[in-house]
Order: structure tokens, then sequence, then C-alpha cells
């Protein structure tokens, strides 16, 4: 099942790196976020091992109930995904300040202004 | 006195002398410096009775395990250059407070002066390679800001350039040659290593380490063809030439080399390499020292010669020349560093140092007439001065070399173009027919006396010495080389070194008496050093230039060079181990899996369908449609924490993205979306797609490798699980890493997500500056939304405002804020934790912004201030992390409180505090983005210049009252 979850992400970060390279600002902003998820997928991808049951113990400190998925990755990818939130935020904030002040997303054409 | 202590008093005193210049007079600070380095003087004179036993050393530890150690180490080597920088340091400190006339000035370059003192000490008696290491680079920089004390002149700037660019890429040279003998030695103490010399000359790596050394010695210490940097550097103040650049930092090579012979020296590769360089600059030196007409530049060269002589002496086989090289240095201090100073001070009275315009200038200045007299002699070598005594054993020592008849006649030669350069020295400067100039101007500025202490003691020194080597110099040299010498004043017979020393006498006066067709002699054009290094320079510059050409300011075009950098980089280094097919199993084991599936293949769709899309807000929802998918194969995992987190954030995303989209204006977006999206027909759409296409297989190959070849079953993971509820007292076994195991990164993950959120507010609420908008406008416009909020709510009130959707964002903001405690409270066996309820309450504030809009919300919630949120969350978060180490706990201890019993199966323990602290900040962080984004400020001055146009009459009318009423008063 993991591989398949990692040919996944391969594709996504492929069609993120795509959109990374638009001349449209909010379409790159967009790639940014593909490649977010593309990475929380091969993160989740990576776990040790495919669990039937979640990570949780009872009060004798036992999973209960048959394998349990891999709490490590987990962890990582919540840490991940408020970043890549955080980062993707200030990614769009960004876009508004140069919109708002060369009145276009156009990378291209914002370079122009600025020479 | 503890020999750390000797090293860093010269520091403090250059931290105390800017403002000790203040109150002292430049003559009063100098002798105040000058008092403490001949203290430190005596107390170097006090060792040395000690080191007969053996050398003294003392370690300060720092990471010893890295064996970091700030440790020094005396012997008699080292104590030779500890006299030598002291003695020579203390006077001329005492010579420079008369040289500037200002105490401002003099108290700048005491400062560099003393620092310089405590670098130089630090490097002859650092007894671990990376204190020298570190030691030697601050006597670099502080050579570097010497040279360019008088900043304003060109000459200064380009000189201070030069030197640091050459001794700065040789101590990169030594600091990779310092290193690969420590690895090889096994050890970076000094002590260790002069004991390893067989193992490192035997070992495969000797080399590179010999060459890398001998580099960084080579350019310290002004070796051809690195010597161009030292008559560069005579832009320097004068006091700082004769001390820097001609009696120590200049020999800090050459001591690099005597305290390295007993592990490199005595093979081949030294005495090929050192025998090579150093005859070569004391010949070069010599030669160029004669027909240089500025003084200063006459005493680089003739330095330069006598470098090169020492690094001679040091490559000859077994040792022979090493006594020779210890008695040159002493001597050459003397002489050098008298001359200097007394060059400065003609400068310094005449106003030039240039041989054309000066003469006859001994009827002046009678004092420094005799001194210089003294060290000429010494320096052309005449008995019974102790020059004659380092030429002497200088030439014995090249008796023994391997091809002694070249190398006698060499330096014979160079000996008499010595002897030619120290004739002009005291003739052309003193005695002769007094130039127009000088007799005018000599009169008005006559030098003070007190300068003529230094330059006459080092004289003397060179006087005396010769008759006190029994008593004072051979004891000195026979610490520091450990073996009897054989060394007298003059020699019992008529040997070759003494024939050697009469005929370069008498050649070099020849030389001097035919110096005017010498002078004129034309010489073939070759390239100077540096003009090798200014053609060097050129090349960086136009090598820069061209790559400027390739930074035309698009990103995408940089992007497009990184990435397939990357792609390269990947390939060719193979670095991939090949896939163990073996663990490649796709089997289907359940409905579960099946639904996967389903939903990764809707993921993807739905990515591309962003793609296809062109309409931004399309784009926008199939990529929202993408992240519930895949907050779908979380839920699957199982892993309900993450899933919860994925679904909240998707759903903020979503309505983020939204709201700014709202923000830019459409039909831009348009206009860019037309112009932008070119179809399939395009090349650089398949230019585009080669590149992301290679980037996503190099992904999946990596991906799949990482996944196929991961050791099963062999993780931490499997640790964690097992003791998360006995040392956590956490059920939830990801909620146990997020808040305790990997504690530190929540916290760090938290403080990232406040600061970035701080950003978009800052970005987003500041007046935009611009030629569109101008600041009083702008001012005037936010004094009149705060005064009349409700007056505006109305304008901006959004239209999805509507009696239901109004009810309902009320109902909202109480509910989640419920889910927020609830998700606190039993974060610890439940899904859901700090993070998630500040997400929960963030959505709650959200739809707020979104139903009320930006005024009413702000009126009717007061004690929504997002920054006192972060600020108490992060606080909050910190104190609980900290507290334990009052208790003498570690950061982050957990404390858990087994014995209180809660109703409800509630738990209480410092986490909960923890989550308490990431639920604020999380929700101040979401309400700052969306108070920033839903902030109206800049779209009603955008879109309404109607209102600003109304309020200019205004604001002219003010200030048309206000200036009449001051053409009133």
């Amino acid at each position: 099942m993991s591989v398949l979850f990692a040919l996944a992400t391969g594709i996504m970060f492929g069609m993120g790196i795509y959109q990374l390279l638009r001349r449209d600002l909010i379409k790159a902003a967009f790639g940014f976020y593909i490649l977010f998820t593309a990475i929380n997928l091969f993160l989740l991808a990576a776990g040790a091992f495919e669990g039937t049951v979640p990570a949780y113990v009872d009060e004798s400190g036992r999973v209960v109930g048959g394998t349990s998925s891999d709490p490590l990755v987990q962890a990582l990818i919540l840490t991940a995904i408020v970043i890549s939130f955080g980062t993707y935020t200030l990614l769009l904030s960004f876009i508004v300040l140069a919109s708002r002040r060369f009145k276009t997303v156009d990378s291209d054409e914002i370079d122009d202004l600025i020479r | 006195m503890d020999i750390a202590l000797t090293v860093s008093t010269p520091f403090v005193l250059a931290a105390a002398a800017m403002p000790l210049s203040r109150r002292l007079s430049a003559p009063q600070l100098g002798s105040l410096m000058a008092g403490v380095l001949a203290l430190l003087f005596l107390f170097f004179v006090g060792y040395a009775p000690m080191l007969s036993a053996g050398a003294l050393t003392h370690t300060i530890e720092w990471v010893p395990s890295l064996q970091l150690n700030l440790s020094f180490y005396l012997d008699g080597l080292a104590l030779i250059f500890a006299l030598i920088v002291t003695g020579v340091g203390a006077l001329v400190m005492l010579y420079t407070g008369f040289y500037f006339e200002d105490s401002q000035s003099a108290g700048r370059f005491l400062m560099l002066m003393m620092a310089f003192s405590g670098a130089m000490l630090g490097v002859v008696l650092a007894g671990n390679l990376l204190a020298l290491f570190i030691a030697w680079e601050l006597t670099s920089i502080l050579s570097f800001l010497l040279i360019g004390f008088k900043g304003k002149e060109r000459s200064a700037r380009s000189g201070a350039m030069m030197a640091l660019v050459v001794t700065g890429g040789g101590g990169l040279a030594l600091l990779l040659g310092l290193m690969l003998l420590g690895a090889t030695a096994g050890s970076y103490e000094l002590s260790a290593i002069l004991n390893s010399g067989d193992l490192v000359r035997e070992h495969a790596a000797f080399l590179p380490i010999a060459l890398l050394l001998m580099l960084g010695a080579f350019t310290k210490s002004a070796q051809f063809p690195f010597h161009f940097w030292l008559p560069n550097a005579m832009s320097a103040p004068t006091p700082a030439s004769a001390f820097l650049h001609s009696a120590t930092m200049v020999k800090a090579g050459v001591y690099l080399l005597l305290r390295l012979y007993p592990v490199l020296g005595d093979n081949a590769v030294w005495l090929g390499g050192l025998l090579t360089v150093g005859t070569l600059t004391l010949f070069i030196g010599a030669f160029w020292a004669i027909r240089q007409r500025d003084l200063k530049a006459c005493l680089a060269f003739s330095t330069v010669s006598w470098l090169g002589a020492l690094v001679a002496l040091i490559g000859l086989p077994n040792g022979y020349g090493l006594m020779a090289a210890l008695v040159g240095i002493l001597a050459h201090a003397l002489y050098k560093g008298a001359l200097f100073l007394i060059v400065g001070t003609v400068d310094h009275s005449v106003g030039t140092r240039n041989l054309d315009e000066l003469g006859g200038l001994a009827r002046q200045m009678r004092g420094f007439a005799l001194a210089t007299g003294v060290a000429a002699l010494s320096m052309a070598g005449v008995p019974p001065l102790f020059g004659f005594v380092a030429k002497e054993v200088l030439l014995k020592a090249m008796e023994k070399s391997p091809a002694a008849d070249v190398l006698l006649g060499v330096v014979t030669l160079a000996a008499a173009l010595t002897v030619t350069m120290a004739l002009i020295l005291f003739w052309d400067v003193f005695m002769g027919k007094p130039r127009q100039k000088v007799s005018e101007e000599a009169h008005h500025h006559a030098p003070p006396l007190p300068m003529l202490i230094a330059p006459a003691t080092l004289a003397a020194g060179s006087l005396l010495l010769g008759f006190l080597i029994d008593p004072l110099v051979k004891p000195l040299i026979e610490a520091a080389l450990g073996v009897p010498v054989k060394l007298y004043l003059l020699p019992s017979e008529l040997d070759r070194p003494f024939q050697l020393s009469l005929t370069a006498l008498a050649l070099g006066g020849a030389i001097f008496l035919v110096r005017c067709y010498w002078l004129s002699l034309r010489l073939p054009p070759i390239p100077s050093g540096s003009q090798v290094y200014r053609a060097a320079l050129r090349s960086v510059d136009a090598f820069g230039d061209l790559l400027l050409r390739l930074q035309n300011g698009k990103i995408r075009f940089y992007l497009l060079f990184m990435l397939s950098a990357l792609i390269l980089f990947v390939v060719a280094s193979g670095i991939v181990d090949p896939i163990k097919w073996a663990r490649f199993n796709l089997s289907i084991r359940d409905s579960a899996d099946v639904l996967k599936i389903v939903l990764l293949l809707i993921a993807l769709i739905a990515t591309f369908a962003s793609i296809v899309f062109k309409r931004h807000i399309i784009a926008a929802l199939s990529l929202g449609v993408a992240g519930y998918s895949i907050g779908g194969l979380f839920l699957l995992e199982p892993a309900p924490d993450v899933a919860l987190v994925q679904f909240l954030v998707e759903t903020l995303a979503t309505v983020l993205i939204i709201l700014i989209l709202a923000k830019t204006s459409s039909r831009e977006r348009e206009k860019v979306i037309n112009r932008t999206e070119r179809g399939l027909r395009h090349p650089k759409v398949w230019r585009d797609i080669a590149i992301s296409g290679a980037i996503g297989g190099l992904v999946t190959f990596l991906a799949v490798a990482a996944v196929v070849n991961r050791p099963s079953r062999e993780s931490i993971a499997q640790w964690h699980i097992e003791n998360a509820l006995s040392l956590t007292g956490i059920n939830d076994v990801a909620a146990a890493i997020i808040t305790d195991f990997r504690g530190m990164d929540t916290m760090i993950e938290i403080t990232v997500f406040s600061v970035a959120s701080i950003a978009v507010y800052t970005l987003l609420t500041r007046p935009p500056a611009g030629k569109v908008w101008r600041r009083s406008q702008r001012e005037d416009r936010l004094e009149m939304s705060e005064a009349e909020p409700a007056e505006l709510s109305d304008n901006t009130t959004p239209r999805i405002s509507t009696p239901l959707t109004r009810f309902g964002a009320l109902l909202v903001l109480p509910f989640s804020a419920l889910i927020a405690v609830e998700q606190i409270l039993y974060a610890s066996s439940v899904p859901g934790d700090g993070f998630t309820a500040g997400v929960v309450l963030g959505l709650g504030v959200a739809a707020w912004y979104v139903v009320f809009g930006y005024h009413e919300t702000k009126q009717r919630l007061p004690w929504l201030k997002p920054p006192l949120f972060i600020s108490a969350g992060l606080g909050l978060a910190f104190t609980n992390a900290a507290l334990p180490l009052i208790v003498g706990r570690e950061f982050g201890a957990i404390t858990l409180l087994k014995d209180l019993k809660l109703p409800a199966d509630l738990k209480f323990s410092s986490t909960t505090l923890f989550e308490i602290g990431i639920c604020l900040a999380v929700l101040g962080g979401i309400c700052a983005i969306m108070e920033a984004i839903a902030s109206p400020k800049e779209v009603e001055a955008a879109e309404k210049r109607e209102t600003q146009t109304i309020e200019r009459p205004k604001e002219k009318e003010i200030e048309k009252e206000i200036e009449k009423e001051i053409e009133r008063v």
C-alpha cells in the first residue's frame, strides 16, 4: 500500500513543480501547497508499519485490537501541516501585497514594472 | 602569572584604549600600554629559568570530546617570540604615543595594536592547533585594520584588502592543513603532535599536510610569489609597520615552520620547498629593495629578503639552520624595528619619505642619525654588531646545505645588496647634501626627543647583544632548540663564511658607489606579484559580471536551474541503493485498502484539475478536494489526530484562499490568466512539463526507494508506543510524541506559526507604500475609521450577512469554544489536542469575520486581541517548559499528577498547560491572519478614492487656517 502512496507522492510532486513554474503567482502558490501535501503523503508512506487500529494505548499501556498505526510519522505530519499552513499564509500575503502594489499577479509583469 | 592571563591582558587594554583616550593624552596612553607590555616582557623573562624542565602547559577545557580546548604551550621557542612581541611591542607603543598628535586616533590605533599584541601572543603560545588558527586569523584581521587605518586613502584600502586576501587565503590553506595534521596525529594538542612526528611523516596525508601548511606560512611570511602584499601594506602607520610587518606578524609563518619542524621537517619535500622558495625570496627581496625610492618600501623589501633567508634556513637538513634562524629573528627584530621607527620619525617631521627628496638630515636629527648608523651597521653585518653574528651563522649553515656553492653565492650576493641598502638608508637620508625641501621644513617640525627612546633602545640592543652572547643569547637559543650550540661574536679563524662576509661588505660598498647607474638600469617588464593579483581580482569581477547576466530576476528561471542541477546531482551521485523489489508489496488486504486507492485517485485527479482549470477559484476548490481526500487517507491509516488537523486546516486554507482571491481584483487576475495560460502548443509549456516530469520522476524514485528499503518494524515508533503511558500519562501516542517526546519541536513549531501570522498581520495591515497613495491621506483615513466605526461598518458589511447567517455565526463561536475546551481537557485520550482546539476556535472567529465584516467583529468582540493571545500562548508554553529547571529537572520535563483523582476520566499534568499554550498561540495566529485579511483599510483606500477627495478639502482648510494663524502670530 505504502508503495502506492510513494508513487502518488512523486506524481503530486511533479504537478506541484509544474504549478510552481507558472507566471501567475497565485498558481505558483498553489504549487507550493501541492508540494506540502505531497510531502505529508510521503511521510505517511514512510511509516514503519501498516496498522489497523489507531495508535492509542489502554490504561495498561498496550494497544488493543490489532497492530497500531505508526505514531511517529503522525506526529511529524502534524507538525508539518501546521508549518506548511503558516508558510502558505505568508506566501499568499506576499502575493496580496504584490497585487496591491503592482495591480497584477503576473511575476514577469512585476519584474518589468520594477525595472 | 598564568599564561592565559598574559594573553588576555593586551585584549583587556585594547578594550580600554578608546575610553581612556578621552581622559589621557596620546603620550600618556602610549606609555601606559608600553608599561603593561614591558611588565609582560619581564614576566616572560621570569619564565626563562623554569623551561629547563620542559614546556609549560595550561589547558582550559571547552569541548573536550571534540578536542576543542584553549590550551597554552610555552617552551623556549615560544619564549623567544613572546619576548620579541612584548619587548618590541612595549617600545613601539611608547613611540606611538608621540607619533599621533590627537589622542583620539592614538586611542583607536593603540586599541588595534594592543589587540594585535594579544593575538600574536596567542599564536606563539597556543597549545592547540585550532586555537593557533584562530589567533593566526585574528592577526590577519588586525593587520587588515591597521593597514587600512587611514581608510580615506585609496592606497590604504587596496593595500589592506590585498593583505587580507593573501593572508586570509593562506589562512584557509592553513586551516585545512592543521585539520589534516590533527586528524593524522589523532590530536589537536601541540604537546601530543610534537611527539608523533614519525607517525605523520609516514602517513599518506603527509604531502598535502606539508604543502598546505607551507602555503599558510609562505603567505603570512611574504614569501615569493606571495611577497607583494608586504610592500603594499606599508600604507599602515609606521608603528604598525615596525611591529606587525617587520618584527612580529610576518614572522608568524616562520614561527609555524619552526614550531612544526619536529613533525614535518627534515625530509625531501620540506627541503625542496623551503630552500627553493626561501632562497628565491631572499634574492628577489634584496634586489628590489635597493631599487625603491620610498623608504618604507625599501625596508619592506629588505624584510621580505630576510624572511626568505629565515625560511631557507629552516629548510636545511638535520636542523643545521635552526640556530641561525633564531639568531636571525632576534637580530632582524632589533635593527629593522629601529629603522622603521626612524623612517617613521623622518616622515613625521619632514613630511616625506621619498629618497629623492631627503638628505643631510643629520644636522637636525643627530640622535636619530646615530641610531640609524648603528642599526644600519647591524643590518649590513659589520662586526661586532649582532647583525654580523646573524650573517655569520647564516653563511655557516648554508655551507652545509646540499647545493652549498650555488646557495652561498646567492646568499653572498643578497648580503651585498643588503649592505648597499643599509648604506643608502644611512647616507642618502642623513648625510649628503640637504635638499631644498627638507632644509626648509625640518626646522618647523623637529621630532620630539622621546620619539628617540624606542629606536635608540633597539639600536643599542643590536650593538650590545653581540657582546652578551654568552650570558643572554646562547641560553635562550639552547632552551629553544634543546641542544647545546656553538655561538660566538668573532670567529677565531679566517674561515670561508667570514671571507664571504667580508666579500659581501666590499661588494655592497662597491654597488653603493655606482648606485646611480644601477638604479637607472631598465629591466625587462616582468609581471609583478601585485599585477598578477590585480588581474586575478579583475577576472573575478568579470566572471561575476558574466554570472550576473544569468540573474535576470525571473524566479522561475532560477528554479529551472536549481531543479535541473538537483536532478543531475542525484543521478550522477548514484547514492540511491537499488530498490529491493522483493519487498515491493502491492497486495490489497481489505476494503479499506480499496477505499484508500480511490481516495488517492481522487486526490491526484483533483490536483490535476487545479492545474487544468484556469479560474483561480475553481483551482482553489479542487485543491480543497485533494486536501480532504488526503485527510480521508489519514483517517484510514488510521490516524485520527492527523485526519482531524488535516480537515480543519484544509477548511481554513480554503476559506483563506477564497478571502484572498476576493481581495485581489478579479479583473486583473483574469487578464493575467488570459495572458499566461498558453495551452499545450506553446514550447515553454513543454519545457515546464519536462522539468516537472523529471522532478516528479526523481521524487517518485526516491520515495519508492525510501519506502521499499525501509526496515519495517525496527522503528523507534515501537518504543514510543510502549512508553507513552508510563512516561507521559497520555494514551494517545501521537499526542504524547507531540507534547512530550518531541515537545521541543512543537514549541518551535508554534513559535514559527506565530511569527508567520504576525508577519502576515504586519504585511497586510500596514499602509501600502507606493506611488498610488500618499501618506497624509492614509493617516487621515485611519483616523476616520477609528472615530466613526458605526458609519463605516455599513459600507463594509459583507453581502453574506443575512439574519440567518448572523444567527449561525453567533451560535458557532460558543460551540467552537466548547469543543476547544473539550479537546484540551481530553487531549490525552481522544483525537484532538491544543492545536485543533485553536483551529476550531479560530474557525469560529473566521465565521464572524466572514459574516459580520471587519468593523462589526472588532466592535462586538473587543476581547479579540491576536497579539495578546500569541504572547500569552507562547509565554505559557515556555514558562511551563522552563519551570522544571527551577527544581533541577531538565527543560520541558513533564510533571504527572497521578494521585490527583478527577471526575469524568479527566487527567491533569503539565502537558495540559502546554496544550492551553498551544491553543492560545494558534488561536492568536489564526485571528491575526483573519483580521489582516478581513481588514478593509486598503480596499477602501483603493476603490473609494472619492472619499479621499472629499476629505482633501477639509485637510486643506485646516492647513489654510493654520497658515493664517501663523501669519497672525
